[in-house]
């Protein structure tokens, strides 16, 4: 017996070194001495086949987003490795720690246009952290160990490693005491005490003060130091879309979420206080509206753990750059106890004048199933219920489930943001469920991203995963461009109606249960059957064709210039 | 605007396309790039013109990349900067001599020639190179290659290259892993 191991067996072992316990892929003939060598770790690393690379890269997402830890998916090379492209891309813009491992033709025939041979590191330079090529099966542990400690250290992100069929098989006495050497990526540094001070002192002379959350608090666990920081100086809190979770929405202080589908209070407030304490956020342009009038009173303190994002945006005028758990806890310690009530009221006035869960209003001539009523009766459930986590895609029904369900837990709402992409749940909320098997992960999508990767219900039910919920926001259109459309063109509906098949009847031809709702008085019903239904379901909610989400800052204006329902016909 | 900026860069694959990616996907006009190896083994310098409106951003944009280890802006620093250029001349013999004079009024080289043609060579500020150049296009049809701008600064402190990461670090980490093999 020798120490003796094949460049795939090295790939297994490093990926046991890292805890790693499942991955999600699909082989194909560059990547197959990988999944060879898998066969002798079956027991130590879990392989769920998919039905597509992208169902397994937003699997991998998902089960990144539900547990911090860096998700891993697996392609072969040429098509199943640029399948992979729109996850790692969703996963760019995410920060979500992701490895993706891709075979490649062999060195001997790289470059000379070999069947399913495609330049996988090149397509996704712009769009991973980093990426490896890798030829030589004895780099193989340094590259791993790099991959894995990019992918999780600092702002997370995806990190493509591209492996030669012949490094897979190649012998080799691996040398597993490497040396992490990668000088260029900056670690996070030690905070500036100088900055800290200065930020104290701004938000202690400030009478309107806020915070701005974003997903940097959930992913350095910073959210017993927000709150800690909250309670201490009465400033309220505002939650980005991936914030939500941060700071929990029962709390006095929660004013909610800002920007495009943002509520009337919260964008008002942005732009009337005096200082913004932005932690873990990015000022994207769906959060600013046109940046050159957002916060136009506002110093702005930012707290962020990469360089680059400080001033990109939005002006600041002081950055502190680092940990946000370790600033937040830095902050603690110099910011006296304060008083922000009166201006909370102001913020809370705004609210309760715009009554803002309340633009959903039922239409008098109908009494058909809306959107609202669905959410009404997911809310109940789910506050009822604890134990779950919440998988949303992309469009009307994504805003609805951030603006109507009331969010308390970090890393239970888990969404598609910065890269918004359609088919993003399905998957996802697999990848979640298989980290989680004693919750509930509901997939709240529409019947356009359903549609885009719904084969992945066959993955779960290969897989006998029975903690899948999907809700679908079924309107019959690509909503939210129908929405654009009605608003800003005329209802010109192009392109945007849709059909699809039974749903229901489709999850039962998967395997799993399927409902279709229609009528108001069912929905809480179908909910409870689902959630305690052994076995994952879907139901097809059937609502109301152009229901809108609102309010709405249209595209291009400042957050300050919202529409808050529709002009009367 | 365009900015002068001096980049430390690891001598890893695709490095420069890292770079000269970032450029393109964020937008910005890159006027030149010049590569070669530094004193340090592994690294190599480069001096990039890069048309920006926000520096800083670009500074921490290339930051980003891996390979980058350093971005140094010289803009408004004192530094100097020399381009070379070879520049072929097609000119029959007659007029070689009007070519020699004004290589000499440059300070510039003939390197080589053919029956047709005269090399020179000239190494100076991008502007000095300019006006040569259009002095002997005025002779003959002319071929040019010039090498990117190369910038250094004046003053600065002592290179410094980043340590590796102290080796005992790593066995404690890999060893929290359950070992196989």
């Amino acid at each position: 017996m020798t120490d003796e191991r094949t460049g795939a067996q090295v790939m297994c072992e490093a990926l046991v070194r890292e805890d790693v316990e499942v991955m999600f892929g699909i082989p194909g003939g560059a990547i197959m001495p990988f999944y060879h060598a898998m066969w002798e770790y079956r027991d130590r690393l879990r392989h769920v086949l998919c039905r597509h690379e992208q169902g397994a890269g937003h699997a991998a997402e998902g089960y990144a987003r539900s547990t911090g830890k860096p998700g891993v998916c697996v392609a072969t090379s040429g098509p199943g490795a640029t399948n992979l492209v729109t996850p790692i891309a969703n996963a760019w813009m995410d920060s979500t720690p992701l490895v993706a491992i891709t075979g490649q033709v062999s060195s001997a025939v790289l470059g000379k246009d070999a069947f399913q041979e495609t330049d996988i590191t090149g397509i996704t330079l712009p769009i991973t952290k980093h990426n490896y090529r890798v030829s030589r099966a004895e780099d193989l542990p340094s590259v791993f160990r790099e991959a894995f400690h990019i992918a999780r250290t600092g702002r997370p992100g995806p990190v493509l490693i591209d492996v030669t069929k012949d490094a897979q098989q190649a012998r080799l006495v691996p040398d597993w005491n490497v040396t992490l050497n990668v000088p260029g990526f900056s670690a996070p540094v030690g905070l500036d005490p100088r900055a800290i001070r200065e930020a104290a002192r701004i938000l202690a002379g400030a009478s309107k003060p806020l915070i701005l959350a974003g997903q940097g608090v959930i992913i350095s666990d910073a959210v017993a130091e927000l709150r800690t920081l909250a309670e201490r100086t009465g400033i309220p809190v505002v939650t980005t879309l991936h914030g939500i979770g941060a700071f929990p929405e029962d709390h006095p202080l929660s004013i909610g979420m800002p920007g495009m589908h943002g509520w009337v209070h919260v964008n008002r407030a942005i732009q009337e206080c005096d200082v913004l304490l932005c932690i873990g956020a990015r000022f994207d342009d769906r959060v600013t509206g046109k940046a050159s009038t957002f916060a136009p009173r506002a110093s702005v303190i930012h707290i962020d753990i990469d360089p680059s994002e400080i001033g990109k945006n939005v002006k600041v005028a002081v950055a502190i750059i680092g940990d946000a758990r370790a600033a937040l806890r830095a902050l603690i310690e110099l910011i006296p106890p304060r008083d922000a009530a009166i201006w909370l009221r102001n913020i809370r006035e705004t609210q309760a004048t715009h009554q803002h869960r309340q633009p959903y209003l039922r239409r008098p001539d109908t009494t058909e199933l809306m959107p609202h009523d669905v959410y009404a009766a997911l809310n109940a459930a789910l506050n009822k219920r604890g134990g779950y986590r919440v998988i949303t895609d992309v469009g009307q029904h994504q805003m609805w489930a951030a603006q109507l369900i009331e969010w308390r837990r970090p890393r239970t709402h888990i969404t598609s943001g910065g890269a918004g992409t359609m088919g993003f749940a399905v998957p996802a909320a697999m990848g979640a469920a298989i980290a989680h098997p004693d919750e509930t992960i509901w997939a709240i999508v529409g019947d356009g991203g359903f549609q885009m990767t719904n084969q992945e219900l066959a993955t779960i039910g290969q897989e006998g995963i029975k903690n899948v919920k999907v809700a679908i926001v079924n309107n019959g259109y690509l909503g939210m461009v129908r929405q654009w459309q009605q608003l800003f063109e005329g209802r010109r509906y192009s392109g945007t109606p849709l059909t699809g098949p039974s749903f229901a009847g489709l999850a039962e031809a998967y395997g799993l249960r399927g409902f279709t709702v229609d009528r108001i008085e069912d929905a809480e019903e179908a909910i409870r059957a689902a959630w305690d239904h052994d076995g994952s379901v879907v139901l097809d909610f059937r609502v109301e064709r152009e229901a809108n989400v609102f309010p709405l800052v249209p595209p291009g204006l400042s957050i300050g210039e919202m529409i808050t329902r529709e002009a009367p016909a | 605007m365009r900015h002068t900026l001096i980049a430390l860069v690891e001598d890893r694959p695709g490095a420069l396309n890292r770079i000269l990616g970032l450029l393109r996907g964020r937008g910005l006009g890159l006027h030149s790039i010049a590569v070669g190896d530094s004193e340090t083994p592994g690294v190599k310098r480069a001096t990039v013109l890069v048309d920006t409106e926000s520096v800083e951003q670009t500074i921490k944009q290339l930051n980003r990349l891996i390979e980058v280890l350093e971005v140094t802006d010289v803009t408004n620093a004192e530094y100097v900067v020399r381009e070379t250029a070879l520049v072929k001349i097609h000119a029959p013999e007659p007029r070689r001599d009007e070519i020699k004079t004004v290589a000499d009024g440059f300070g510039a080289r003939i390197v080589g020639s053919s029956p047709q043609t005269v090399v020179v060579e000239m190494t100076d500020t991008p502007d000095r190179l300019g006006e040569m150049i259009a002095r002997v296009m005025a002779i003959g049809a002319c071929e040019t290659m010039r090498s990117g701008s190369l910038a250094m600064a004046l003053a600065g402190p002592a290179p410094r290259v980043p340590a590796p990461a102290p080796e005992d670090a790593t066995r404690v980490w890999w060893s929290q892993a359950d070992g196989i093999s």
